[in-house]
């Protein structure tokens, strides 16, 4: 089957600096892989190249087998590929609702009237699936940060033809509980289709959530595989704990 | 001079007036800062333009009488002017990846400055026009107003209010603002920020050419008119805060309302040092300005 999102000998350059080198990487359709690494490794910046934040300096990406390299943001998530922040990118100044509704509604081109009873039904649906509707109305800025982390997860699902979420560090700095309905809602939406990209350094929730992880190093893959099998691999060992000189 | 009750209140009047079409001019410049991180340095010149536009619609097509007429064709053309001016000049600078687009606009924005005042003192010579009249003088309680300054007042509040129910009101006004919170956030929901700069820009510059219309019978309309508006938008964002659409507002209204007390108060001829003396008095309390907020850089 063809992979959802390929990358192929993908690389980006800052100065001298090589954050991702060579990268290949292919998720297949309906999968919630595990990409994980050392800080630095270049797991963020290869979201940021695949999601059209940065431009690749070679290689290519392939989303449904067609390249997606060099567009630009809003191209690739109006496409179907969503992305999430590490810290939310919430809109602080309005309310939870409002942060739902804008993706939809942001464009010049929509007629307002008559999408609008749709997408406040949709927008409440995520947001009870989420734990969140009792703060609809509140602004953003009042949330937790697990909260917030919620709120910008299930933001993306507002993009119609979603088939793909990348989602960096979901689990960062959230509690137990909201942990959890992060997972719930991923589980949810895998199954009505959605493939993700966890990038995470919470090893239990990746275990848990991803049949199959791929581990990054110096901005390149050196294992891919499930949990237990790049747990055993020597070279993911090094990257984690330091090499032999 | 004797400084009466009635005295007072007019000039108190007076500042609100002239503080209300300063905060055209400090909206504009502040709508696309707070959109494009970026300082417009040529608003002064699409003042200008505006009360050119209007000065040659009214004695060449409309009359005199048909004066509104030509306030809303003014904003109109800047408004085209501006679509043009970000596509072909700003956008490339948020397209092709460059760094530090700040600097880019700076030097982009102040050369294009030069070249309108420049172009309009090639094609309509240095001297100064006015429009005519647009309205006979008006009484507002004992105050005589011109009736310049009044048409100019009014159409001011009509425009910011419109201008706050586009805010706040559309969907159109919310991706603004949330484009205004977070660049990088809106574009990973789906939202064309090229497009959303495009218009902020048009917008902004066409508010300025709307003050420039209104108060083309009071200020007059030669080359370089907006160069005293531009100064006066300039130091109301401070006052304000970067970025602040409630801020410009009153920080225009704070500097009106100094700038006509002072006059009376102190001395008339020092108008204009009055602003910059609250200008460093709000810095010194409050560097950030009465509504700016701290950024946080990394």
């Amino acid at each position: 089957m063809e992979p959802i999102i390929e990358t192929r000998n993908l690389t980006r350059r800052f100065g001298g600096l090589v954050a991702v080198n060579e990268m290949n990487l292919a998720i297949e359709r309906g999968e919630v892989r595990g990409l994980i690494g050392p800080n630095g490794s270049g797991k963020t910046t290869l979201i940021n190249l695949i999601s059209g934040v940065y431009e690749p300096t070679s290689g290519d990406v392939l989303f449904n087998g067609k390249s997606i390299a060099g567009w630009s943001p809003n191209r690739i998530a109006n496409y179907g590929l969503l992305r999430s922040f590490q810290v939310p990118r919430l809109f602080g100044s309005m309310s939870v609702m409002e942060n739902m509704l804008i993706a939809r509604f942001a464009d010049f081109r929509l007629d307002y009237r008559k999408d609008y009873d749709g997408a406040t039904e949709k927008a409440q649906q995520l947001l009870e699936m989420a734990e969140l509707d009792p703060l609809r109305d509140k602004p953003a800025k009042i949330l937790s940060g697990g909260q917030k982390a919620l709120l910008q997860i299930v933001r993306g699902f507002m993009v119609d033809n979603i088939s793909v979420y990348l989602l960096d560090e979901p689990f960062a700095g959230v509690n137990v509980v909201v942990k959890e309905t992060i997972m719930k809602v991923i589980e949810q939406m895998r199954q009505a289709g959605v493939t993700f990209l966890l990038v995470s350094h919470e090893m239990a929730s990746v275990r848990r959530m991803c049949s199959r992880v791929t581990v990054m190093a110096q901005g390149a893959r050196i294992a891919e595989g499930s949990m237990e099998e790049v747990a055993a691999n020597p070279q993911v060992i090094d990257a984690y704990l330091g090499g032999k000189k | 001079m004797t400084i009466t009750p009635e005295l007072l209140l007019n000039f108190t009047i007076a500042g609100l007036m002239i503080g209300v079409l300063y905060a055209l001019m400090a909206l504009g410049i502040t709508f696309i800062y707070s959109i494009m991180k970026m300082i417009n340095w040529a608003m002064g010149e699409f003042y200008m333009l505006g009360s050119y536009v209007q000065w040659a619609l009214v004695v060449f097509l409309l009359g005199a009488d048909y004066w509104f007429v030509g306030i809303i064709g003014s904003m109109i053309l800047v408004f085209v002017v501006g679509l043009i001016v970000q596509r072909v000049l700003i956008s490339p600078m948020f397209t092709s990846g460059m760094e530090r687009r700040d600097e880019y606009g700076t030097v982009v924005t102040i050369a294009l400055s030069l070249f309108l005042r420049n172009l309009m003192t090639v094609l309509s010579g240095p001297d100064t026009r006015t429009p005519g009249r647009f309205l006979p003088p008006v009484t507002l309680g004992t105050l005589p107003v011109s009736g310049d300054r009044f048409a100019a007042f009014v159409g001011a509040l009509l425009l910011i209010f419109l201008f706050y129910l586009l805010l706040n009101y559309t969907w159109v006004g919310m991706a603004f603002k949330a484009s205004s919170q977070n660049r990088v956030g809106v574009q990973t929901a789906g939202i064309n920020i090229l497009r959303i700069d495009q218009a902020a820009f048009a917008i902004g510059v066409m508010l300025a050419a709307a003050a420039g219309a209104l108060l083309a019978p009071v200020f007059l309309v030669y080359p370089s008119n907006g160069a005293i508006a531009t100064v006066k938008g300039f130091e109301i964002i401070i006052i304000g805060g970067m970025g602040s659409i409630p801020g410009a507002v009153l920080g225009a209204i704070a500097l009106g309302l100094t700038e006509s007390l002072g006059s009376v108060f102190i001395s008339s001829g020092l108008r204009d040092v009055f602003g910059f003396v609250l200008l460093i008095i709000i810095l010194l309390i409050k560097p950030t300005g009465l509504f700016g907020e701290r950024e946080r850089l990394s």
